[in-house]
């Protein structure tokens, strides 16, 4: 048995070692290249990201949705969507799955030394979401002493808790996804949410009787953009994809689709600025 | 709920049944070689037989759906999403199917062979119309549990980025703000997809009804 074993866990060990060592050599084309050859520029996401991404009475819609079908029209190939839970997206992108990830993810220092973001396409900056007509939280600091919760793994979680340590018995929460956070703070279960601007903007738009935003946003000022690889093979692609990017920043464009989505513009910069976290 | 949404979960349980059916069908056709083999008194068939099963039924299928959908592609292997997320289910109940052939093959009765052997029946004709047919026939209530098993499990499949069943359900969960309908509705489908293969199962059964009066 103990043969078995030992020879089973060599085998799948050196599948792993086989396959680390071949990822190399197999990817080792130019990604605009290939994107061009194949027509098609693969973008993985998770629909379940309103406005960004999300499913409107069953058709996949979203800033992104707009923003990639430029981006297609730019680079002269099709659109083509992946959706995944969010914590397959990112090893995804590493394992060559798609091209590029949509989202979109804040950007962080953590994230910048291994992944290459596109130029900001919108504000991240955290702010909290109460239940509306909750007038014990009239501003952020208010939510001292009372249940908030945040998606797990996500940045917006991380300054939640470094503000909360500013603040008495903040109970912070983990969920698994934001939804489930939106319906516990209306079923009562919770006091806030926090989460991007954006996000909690949209959803408050959306039920005006059951959300309102808290302002002003708590966190440090982040923004968000898309993800891609670091790697010299991406890099065309990468350059490529901000280069639409700014162009549809200048002429107007993206700030159409943001008044559409969000109702309010965002002032993003034409660089990834080095982010505050 | 609006019948938009019930159109968009039936079509997630379309893709549940294909995927789960598929997976049923080639995880059979792959689990008789390797119930052959961990039956096989040569000990290096028996070890490989033995190892497939405790792998694949010792590795959580959500491990085994990720091992394929990252590594694969690092050895140039880069499978659609559907075939990943078919591969995989086949894999894995293709080691409980195994075992499921296996203990219907050893509970033929010993009495049954020797009788056979007494009237002049071959090895080969004893495999084919005694032991194959009875073991079958022992072993359909197992197979059709472990496809019940395994079209439940398909629930598991979105982490490779198939849209079926539950994942449709979700993603219309945090667009509607309805998660109760939507998880409702699902589970119906399903309950519904597995009764049609319980059905399916208990029909054949007494299709087959050897020495059942």
């Amino acid at each position: 048995m103990k043969n078995i074993v030992s020879g089973l866990a060599a085998g799948l060990f050196g599948l792993m070692l086989g396959a680390g060592a071949l990822s190399g050599a197999a990817n080792a084309e130019d990604a605009l290249a290939k994107v061009k050859a194949a027509g098609e520029l693969k973008v993985g996401t998770e629909t379940q990201f309103a406005p960004f991404d999300f499913i409107d009475a069953g058709d996949h819609v979203g800033l992104n949705v707009d923003v990639f079908n430029e981006i297609g029209k730019e680079l002269g190939v099709k659109i083509v969507w992946e959706d995944l839970p969010w914590e397959s997206v990112l090893p995804g992108l590493d394992a060559g799955k798609f091209d590029i990830v949509a989202g979109p993810a804040t950007i962080t220092k953590a994230r910048m030394e291994h992944y290459r973001f596109t130029v900001p396409i919108a504000d991240a900056t955290c702010a909290i979401l109460k239940a509306a007509g909750d007038n014990s939280v009239q501003k952020p600091e208010d939510i001292a002493g009372k249940a908030i919760g945040a998606g797990k793994a996500s940045s917006q979680m991380d300054q939640l808790k470094a503000y909360a340590a500013t603040l008495k018995n903040v109970d912070i929460r983990e969920y698994v996804d934001n939804s489930t956070a939106y319906a516990d703070l209306a079923a009562g279960r919770i006091a806030g949410v926090a989460n991007s601007l954006p996000n909690i903007a949209y959803v408050a738009a959306q039920r005006p009787d059951t959300f309102a935003v808290v302002e002003p946003p708590f966190g440090q000022k982040s923004y968000f953009g898309y993800v891609g690889r670091k790697d010299d093979d991406h890099k065309s692609l990468m350059d490529a994809i901000d280069q639409a990017l700014v162009k549809m920043k200048h002429d107007g464009r993206l700030a159409a689709m943001e008044k559409k989505w969000f109702g309010l513009v965002f002032d993003t910069p034409d660089t990834v600025p080095a982010p505050n976290f | 709920m609006s019948w938009k949404y019930f159109e968009l979960l039936a079509l997630g349980a379309g893709v549940t049944a294909i995927i789960s059916a598929l997976a049923i069908v080639f995880g059979l056709a792959i689990a008789v070689p390797i119930a052959a083999a961990s039956l096989a008194r040569n000990r290096l068939l028996h070890r490989l037989g033995r190892s497939y099963i405790s792998f694949f039924r010792g590795v959580p299928l959500l491990v085994q759906l990720m091992l394929l959908y990252y590594l694969l592609p690092g050895i140039s292997i880069n499978l659609p999403n559907t075939a990943t997320a078919v591969v995989g289910l086949a894999l894995c109940t293709a080691a409980y199917q195994a075992e499921n052939l296996r203990g219907g093959f050893l509970n033929v009765a010993p009495g049954l062979v020797e009788a056979a052997r007494m009237v002049g029946l071959g090895d080969r004709q004893i495999l084919l119309h005694i032991r194959l047919p009875i073991a079958f026939r022992l072993v359909l209530p197992a197979i059709v549990n472990e496809a019940i098993l395994i079209l439940k499990s398909s629930s598991l499949v979105s982490v490779v980025g198939v849209s079926e069943l539950t994942r449709m359900a979700q993603n219309l969960s945090t667009s509607t703000f309805k998660p109760l309908d939507m998880y409702t509705m699902a589970g119906l489908l399903y309950l519904l997809l597995n009764w049609s293969i319980a059905a399916g199962g208990l029909g054949l059964e007494r299709a087959l009804h050897w020495g059942r009066r």
